[in-house]
């Protein structure tokens, strides 16, 4: 007899999957996969920065100097923080505590947000007193209502091929940056379908990678921290 | 005979993973706390060690510390430690990947006008001396 | 086609496909639709996105192969023939650029890859079949700011992007460099598919060691094509900031170091190589089995050898820049792991060769493509050992010799394989025969034009010719001669092909399932497929080359 299997298929069982189950570890594995790559991606920015730091330790450990060690510091306490709500937001859902799950996403959202205005400041400063990238930095700037910054005049005294320094620091915490801005957008999509109702104790895959993508953040500024901030 | 039977069991050839999906274990909130107070307390670690002048060990020690972190969260906020070791291979091949990237790289950038005296290089990358043997 | 019996689970619970309907009749699709255009831009059937890739890729190879004519034409004359100095350097740009990003790197995969490897895995589908769908849109996107580019112009830095001369360019740099980074994720993403398709969406019955030699292929493809490419997308991203706002990290200028790009460069694109022919490899092997009729010798060691160029190939990519200044030390040591790079593809050949000593050799179409890839690839890569030989490298670097030796590579070895599994599996994906006459008229002006075009190439190289001069020396235009009309041969080839494939889609012989006598697991489902690849999921008994264990039923031709 023709059995009509699909009463028995949950409704968040794609088709070509066979059991809930293998969806599941097929969506982990994509996920898995899909942060190696996210890994190799950074890493081209931290072999850049082992190669111009071999080469200028001087002036990376002066120019590091100059970044605020405890702002870097609290950018990473609240992203470990984050990385614990997240983790325990997958927790809530597994458990299919659905009010529970919304309030630790809203959490590690509203870290997101904060590690980000910390980010505003530090880069404000940096505009302000010349620490820029490259070929703009100490240069002498006019701005808006008509003060004029002197070459040398705010940056502190540091040597000219600080500039590299500051190139990698802007690429590296930008691209880390955006990534933060792209979680943001991920975990407000998770939110809503978690309000939605759209997630339980049998489908909650979707938390589940999210949250390895936002820990993957995490990891990467794990190591930016020291190698920009702490340099001795 | 034919290749071409009803199925009679589900899913891949692999035998059906126990901690995929829903089927993992439900972690404890105050193992989770503490993790989380062991990465600060590395985090609080790591700020201490960077006033205290120990040369090239500081690089070292910092790497050693954001490695032990990363290492708690990958193991018990990422679940490798008890989910699928095809998934923890991925990591461990991307971190070679990455490790082979650094490797290679620096062992040119670290090493120019190493071998070659008649290089026409001025000046040597790594220490900034007038290279032997370089260019007029 | 085997009927399915009256109690068997239907396949595809929730949408009731007939069982009868080819995947050209009906599709899953975002969209909702079954038929029309909009069911095909929205689908979600791996066997649609296949063929629109395939469609996709063919653009970019005929964009790419006007290119190329181009080029050599340039070359019959000296002095000016049709174009000048600067207008050369773009053409040749664009033929690297187009026929790189948007056509070898995601021929095989995308379009073939993606219909025959759910097949061949006995699924219904990739692991993310949305995702797949995505990769087609973002190669578009990709494809049009390359597009952009090449409208306003172009660029004429060289494929290769080469710092600083790449940053002081007035040409439309930055969108080339753009597309090429939207279109890595197209790549990564097919990656990403293919792996979790591969661990988690085998039929029962189907162990790693029952997998087809081309899924093995794909597997290890995707793994490169996952750590290789964001490497390509990190440097091409800091190239344009440094280009837009003079960071100093590639551009010597500001403090960078131009050699520095060439490692983040070469780092993804020795890797890239072998996403061009480790799949490529795994086509011949599917294509020697059936037309040898036998297991391939060494499965496990063809297998493995896969993995293995995965593996390896990623330390060997300081052999591109032996002379651009990096450290002696560090170039003797990529010199000595080139070497042993060469060895996996060494496995591979000596097994081809062993599965066709006795084996009971039919000398259709397809095996043609894949004999000639054997002697195509073996004369690529053996001039590959020679230009990782440092002392050869100095005189042999950045001459003709080096743009022979990849074009045997990727052109006979890769596009080989990749026409030769289009001839292959045509029936499977259009359930139509083309003409086997036509076909060998095709491969015998291609084999011919080829190597003509490519072998002159070599004498010019080795004599000292340089590549990507508008006007080489007097002493090599004989030669250059030679190779332009090579190249019309060629091209005179691939258009009786083209012919050949149109009328056989226009008006060809109907195809049954498995035309070839096969017995590999594509062959046992209809021609076309059924949307969900097969009436009964099948269960697998044995491998795909166990020819002694098939029945009759399964290797007829008549079915």
């Amino acid at each position: 007899m023709a059995t009509d299997s699909s009463s028995r298929r949950p409704t968040f069982l794609a088709d070509h999957f066979d059991t809930a189950e293998q969806q599941a570890d097929a969506a982990k594995l994509g996920m898995w996969v899909f942060l190696g790559q996210e890994i190799l991606f950074f890493a081209g920015l931290f072999v850049a920065y082992g190669v111009f730091r071999s080469w200028h330790p001087d002036v990376f450990s002066a120019a590091s100097h100059a970044l605020s060690k405890p702002m870097g510091t609290a950018n990473t306490v609240v992203l470990l923080f984050s990385s614990l709500t997240a983790a325990l937001a997958v927790r809530a859902a597994q458990r299919g505590a659905r009010h529970q799950t919304t309030a630790l996403l809203l959490v590690t959202i509203a870290c997101a947000l904060a590690f980000l205005v910390v980010k505003y400041f530090e880069y404000q400063h940096k505009f302000h007193t010349g620490l820029l990238p490259g070929q703009w930095f100490g240069v002498p700037r006019t701005f808006p209502g008509g003060a004029v910054m002197q070459r040398g005049e705010a940056a502190p005294a540091l040597p000219a091929g600080a500039g590299a320094f500051f190139s990698l620091y802007f690429v590296m915490t930008g691209v880390h940056a955006l990534h933060i801005i792209v979680g943001i957008g991920v975990l407000t999509w998770i939110l809503i379908r978690n309000l939605r109702g759209q997630f339980s104790a049998e489908f909650f895959t979707p938390v589940d990678n999210v949250a390895l993508y936002w820990h993957l953040v995490d990891l990467v500024w794990i190591y930016l921290f020291p190698l920009l901030y702490l340099i001795d | 005979m034919s290749q071409l039977e009803p199925r009679e069991t589900v899913a891949g050839a692999e035998a059906p993973s126990t901690h995929g999906g829903a089927l993992r274990h439900l972690g404890d909130v105050r193992f989770y706390v503490a993790v989380f107070v062991a990465l600060l307390c590395c985090t609080l670690l790591t700020v201490a060690v960077s006033s205290v002048h120990l040369g090239a060990l500081n690089l070292v020690v910092a790497i050693v510390i954001a490695s032990m972190k990363a290492t708690l969260v990958v193991l018990f906020f990422m679940h490798l430690a008890t989910g699928s070791r095809f998934n923890a291979m991925i990591l461990i091949v991307s971190l070679m990947m990455v490790g082979v990237f650094f490797a290679y790289t620096l062992n040119d950038t670290g090493r120019r006008t190493e071998v070659d005296v008649d290089q026409s290089a001025k000046v040597s990358p790594a220490t900034g001396l007038p290279a032997p043997g370089g260019a007029d | 086609m085997t009927t399915a019996t009256t109690d068997a689970p239907t396949p595809h619970a929730g949408h009731e496909p007939d069982p009868r309907e080819s995947y050209i009749e009906t599709t899953h699709s975002l969209a909702g639709t079954k038929q029309g255009a909009l069911s095909w831009l929205t689908t979600l059937d791996h066997k649609r996105i296949g063929i629109i890739y395939l469609c996709l890729v063919l653009l970019a190879f005929l964009m790419g192969g006007v290119f190329a004519v181009l080029v050599r034409i340039e070359h019959l004359t000296q002095g000016k023939t049709i174009v000048d100095a600067d207008t050369y350097n773009r053409i040749f740009t664009l033929h690297g650029v187009v026929m790189v990003f948007l056509f070898i790197i995601p021929s095989i995969p995308a379009a073939l890859g993606n219909f025959i490897l759910p097949i061949q895995l006995g699924a219904r589908d990739v692991a993310f079949p949305r995702i797949n769908l995505l990769s087609v849109y973002i190669y578009v996107l990709g494809a049009g700011f390359a597009l952009y580019s090449l409208i306003h112009g172009g660029i004429d830095t060289g494929w290769t992007f080469y710092t600083p001369y790449s940053e002081r360019s007035n040409s439309f740099v930055i969108p080339m460099l753009t597309g090429a980074f939207i279109m890595g994720f197209s790549s990564i993403l097919t990656g990403v598919n293919f792996i979790a398709t591969i661990h988690k969406m085998r039929a029962p019955g189907m162990s790693w060691g029952r997998l087809s030699l081309f899924s093995w292929g794909l597997y290890a493809t995707s793994i490169i094509q996952v750590l290789a490419t964001p490497v390509l997308a990190i440097t091409l991203l800091l190239l344009i900031l440094d280009r837009l706002f003079d960071l100093g990290i590639f551009n010597p200028k500001y403090g960078g170091d131009p050699i520095l790009f060439q490692h983040f460069f070469w780092f993804y694109s020795h890797p890239a190589v072998y996403i061009m022919i480790v799949p490529g490899m795994g086509i011949v092997s599917e294509i020697i089995a059936t037309f040898a009729r036998r297991q391939v010798v060494g499965y496990w060691f063809v297998a493995m050898s896969s993995l293995g160029l995965a593996l390896l190939g990623f330390l060997v990519w300081g052999h591109h820049l032996f002379v651009s200044g990096m450290s002696e030390y560090a170039a003797m040591v990529f010199s000595a792991l080139t070497f042993l790079v060469a060895i996996p593809s060494g496995v591979k050949l000596f097994n081809w060769l062993a599965t066709l000593h006795k084996g009971s050799i039919s000398l259709a179409s397809p095996m043609l493509y894949a004999l000639g890839f054997i002697f195509f690839f073996t004369i690529g890569g053996l001039t590959g050992l020679f230009l990782g030989m440092l002392a050869v490298d100095v005189h042999l670097t950045d001459t003709y010799f080096v743009v022979a030796h990849f074009h045997y590579v990727m052109v006979g070895g890769t596009v080989m394989a990749f026409i030769g599994g289009l001839h292959y599996w045509w029936p499977k994906m259009t359930g139509r025969l083309y003409d086997e006459t036509l076909a060998r008229i095709a491969y015998g002006l291609v084999f011919v034009g080829f190597n003509v075009t490519f072998l002159a190439q070599f004498v010019i190289g080795s004599r000292g010719g340089t590549r990507r001069y508008w006007d080489p020396p007097p002493q090599f235009h004989q030669l250059h001669v030679v190779s332009t009309v090579g190249s019309w041969v060629l091209g005179l080839g691939f258009i009786v092909m083209l012919v050949m494939f149109v009328r056989s889609l226009t008006g060809g012989a109907k195809a049954r399932a498995n035309p070839w006598g096969s017995a590999a697991v594509e062959w046992q489902t209809s021609s076309p497929p059924p949307l969900s690849n097969f009436a009964v999921q099948p269960t697998i008994t044995r491998g795909p080359y166990d020819y002694h264990l098939a029945t009759p039923d399964e290797l007829s031709e008549d079915r």
